[in-house]
């Protein structure tokens, strides 16, 4: 077997993929109108692209690959505005938000694709139960090597990411306890979780095409990683973010992202070894669970702390590479958040001051086309 | 016989035809629905028309005594429900959606109007009837968008052209009366005034019910089982009232649904569901319905009623593919929007009544004029809307069986 090409792309360029739900403006449920959206913006086309997503109430935007923050949010904010008027058109809204808070998976309607056709023939409910939504992040790699290297190191700071965009707190009408419950419907398929301690890309190699072989993959894109290679586009793909309710809070992320790898590629901070994966699910899951004042345990350091201090500590440390990268203004925001509250805390007050999860999502909606 | 049983035979009080309606309902949906073909409102219409003076003769006018009351209740809801989804934002945002349904209710009107002129029909009774045409059938639609679980863009509009023609109808066919009561002779009576009265008072009627659903609303909060009493019960004051005030019902909870969805600002009102306990006034209503048909509306003024159904789907058709490209909707959701918007029940929903009060003579004759294209859409239009939504990849055949 021929072994997978990695592309090689400028490192540090990044690039954003933001998959929005497309909600009516009656009772603000999940509306099956991607094909419509789709369809009305081959006229006037947003920069970047726009693809359907597994079930008809999603759509993806993918901006274009960028050096810095401040390209990268402009090109949001002028997608977020033209997808904001043809949905006023066609009276549907869209939304941020890692879940709809109360719509129902069995009502949904897998998208009528081949791949998606597939995915829903293999998985069952799962498929209709993934509509959920997500923020992934690209980084550009030079080489194979150091996408390998960037997808261990980024398991550290996978709490910092899933704590920062967590912004689905509610799942079917109720409130999970969880700041990120999207990504518990993530965790139930069978490809998830992490890459394998793999050093390189040719021993990567190996390990793809024993599971090629084992007939369990056919792709890439059947790993549901957290973190990821990408070799077509030549980039390491972070997958565990909400998307976030706002373009410029995504746009803040990715910029976070960016500086890391930064740090984490001349700095080479981060051991890769066993070490690193035996808290990676605990962690995780505390992110999920209780956003920044989840526990982050360092098997390294042997400590635990809370995951707030921790941030902050780690956005102090890639500050400078931040300034060399002009995304200081992104990672100041970001720092705010962490005393402000995040995108779940957000989502709760406006519940407890609206008192219906109708009105929620009509902020949500509100939000997302002006914010 | 001893005095304690009861008079033989014993006469069916309202309880047992509501039961019997429910029954009959049930199981002509039933069958319906095994077709997988029909939707089940095709059921309830067989079923009463099997039930009533057409075939069986159980239930008859005298019968059915206070069993109406359920039927003015379902429409009721119905009409409400419908208010809802007008948003007049949306008109804001989508330039061409108050033409395309302007375009489509006027031509509807004229081709249906040019057929009973060729027909003979005298010219003001023509337009009446046309006028009554121009309305989609709120009930039709929309049960079978719930039974189907239809959401989407065709949906959508369908739900709002609707909401819209009837309006244009039921402002027409107001309109309109002055010219019927002046063609009657010696009433002595002002129509404009007439007139007037029945939009004004209708359009004040709903809103005021409005201002007083929202007082309660803020009162009590957004707890969705008191929002639904006083959805409900408002409703219920609105069509009494309405009633007693010689008003459009029509128009009145028209304005009710579109105020509640337009002009709560502060969303003190929830988008409330009235869900399986109206399902059972629905039933009965279309039962009912079923009642008041009989094979004779099917015979010699069929020809007419067909030609009327034909012209006005294609009016429809024409005044939306027209549209279609500025309005970005594809030909084929123009085509399928069509096809939804087929049932016609302007007789059912109460429209031509104003004209019953103003002229009797008028009013039969009128009927007679429409009641066989009424009487085709009875059976034709659930089936055309059932098959545009799911043509549409919008509604899912047994959705909600």
């Amino acid at each position: 077997m021929p072994e997978l090409a990695f592309k090689s792309s400028a490192p540090l360029t990044f690039g954003v993929e933001l998959e929005l739900m497309l909600v009516n403006t009656r009772d603000f449920n999940l509306a099956p109108d991607a094909d419509d959206l789709l369809r009305r913006t081959t006229r006037v086309a947003p920069q970047g692209e726009l693809k359907p997503e597994l079930t008809q109430s999603m759509i993806e935007i993918n901006t274009s690959v960028h050096e810095a923050y401040t390209p990268l949010v402009t090109e949001l904010r002028a997608t977020r505005d033209v997808l904001a008027g043809h949905a006023r058109k066609m009276n549907v809204a869209l939304a941020g938000g890692g879940t709809h808070p109360f719509q129902k998976w069995s009502d949904r309607k897998i998208y009528p694709n081949e791949r998606f056709l597939s995915v829903s023939e293999k998985y069952g409910f799962l498929a209709k139960q993934f509509t959920v939504f997500g923020q992934h992040v690209h980084i550009g790699c030079a080489n194979a090597d150091d996408a390998i290297y960037l997808t261990h190191a980024l398991i550290r700071y996978v709490p910092h990411l899933i704590a920062l965009a967590a912004s689905s707190p509610f799942y079917q009408g109720v409130d999970t306890a969880f700041d990120s419950s999207r990504l518990s419907i993530v965790n139930a398929f069978p490809l998830s979780g992490t890459m394998p301690l793999v050093r390189s890309w040719s021993e990567f190699n190996r390990y793809y095409d024993r599971m090629v072989d084992l007939g369990i993959v056919k792709s890439m894109k059947d790993f549901y990683w957290d973190v990821r290679p990408k070799p077509e586009y030549g980039t390491v793909e972070i997958r565990v973010c909400d998307t976030p309710l706002t373009v410029d809070r995504a746009a803040q992320i990715a910029a976070f992202s960016q500086a890391l790898a930064r740090w984490l590629w001349e700095e080479r901070p981060v051991e890769v070894d066993r070490d690193l994966y035996l808290t990676h699910s605990y962690n995780r899951f505390q992110a999920c669970r209780h956003g920044f004042s989840g526990t982050l345990v360092d098997a390294k350091r042997n400590d635990a702390r809370p995951l707030a201090d921790d941030l902050r500590e780690t956005l102090d440390v890639i500050a400078p590479h931040a300034q060399m990268l002009h995304s200081e203004p992104a990672l100041d925001a970001l720092r705010a958040t962490i005393d402000d509250g995040n995108d779940a805390t957000w989502l709760r007050h406006t519940f407890a001051e609206t008192g219906t999860l109708t009105d929620v999502v009509r902020r949500q909606a509100e939000l997302w086309a002006r914010a | 016989m001893p005095d304690f049983l009861p008079a033989w035979p014993p006469a069916p009080n309202s309880f047992l035809i509501f039961a019997l309606l429910l029954l009959a309902g049930l199981i002509g949906g039933r069958l319906a629905a095994m077709t997988r073909v029909l939707p089940a409102i095709t059921g309830y219409i067989a079923a009463g028309f099997l039930l009533g003076p057409g075939v069986l003769d159980w239930l008859d006018p005298a019968t059915l005594g206070d069993a109406r009351l359920l039927a003015e209740f379902s429409i009721g809801l119905i009409v409400f429900d419908l208010g809802r989804r007008l948003d007049l934002g949306w008109a804001g945002h989508d330039r061409w959606l108050l033409p395309m349904g302007l375009a489509e209710s006027a031509l509807s009107f004229f081709a249906m109007f040019a057929l009973l002129r060729y027909a003979g029909t005298p010219m003001l009774e023509a337009a009446v009837a046309a006028m009554v045409g121009v309305a989609t059938a709120p009930a039709v639609v929309l049960l079978v968008a719930n039974e189907l679980k239809a959401e989407g863009p065709v949906t959508r509009r369908m739900l709002w052209h609707v909401a819209l023609n009837n309006i244009v109808a039921a402002i027409g066919v107001t309109l309109l009366l002055p010219f019927i009561e002046a063609s009657q002779a010696g009433t002595g009576l002002n129509p404009i005034a007439r007139a007037l009265w029945l939009i004004g008072g209708s359009f004040l009627l709903g809103y005021v019910a409005f201002l007083v659903m929202v007082l309660l609303g803020r009162w009590l909060g957004k707890s969705p089982v008191p929002q639904f009493v006083v959805a409900v019960s408002m409703i219920v004051a609105t069509v009494g009232a309405a009633q007693l005030g010689r008003l459009s019902v029509l128009l009145a909870l028209l304005v009710l649904g579109v105020c509640a969805r337009n002009l709560d600002r502060k969303h003190r009102l929830i988008d409330v569901e009235f869900g399986r306990a109206a399902q059972l006034f629905f039933v009965a209503l279309f039962v009912l319905t079923g009642t008041t048909l009989s094979p004779g509306q099917f015979g010699a003024a069929a020809w007419i009623g067909l030609g009327f159904v034909v012209v006005r789907v294609v009016g429809k058709a024409v005044g939306l593919y027209a549209f279609a490209w500025p309005a970005h909707i594809s030909m084929r959701q123009a085509g399928t929007l069509a096809l939804a918007l087929t049932p016609m029940a302007g007789l059912a929903i109460g429209m031509t009544r104003p004209i019953y009060d103003v002229a009797p003579e008028f009013g039969a004759r009128l009927t007679a004029i429409v009641v066989s294209g009424v009487a085709i859409l009875h059976l034709l239009g659930p089936i055309a809307t059932r098959f545009a939504l799911i043509r549409a990849g919008e509604g899912e055949p047994g959705a909600r069986d």
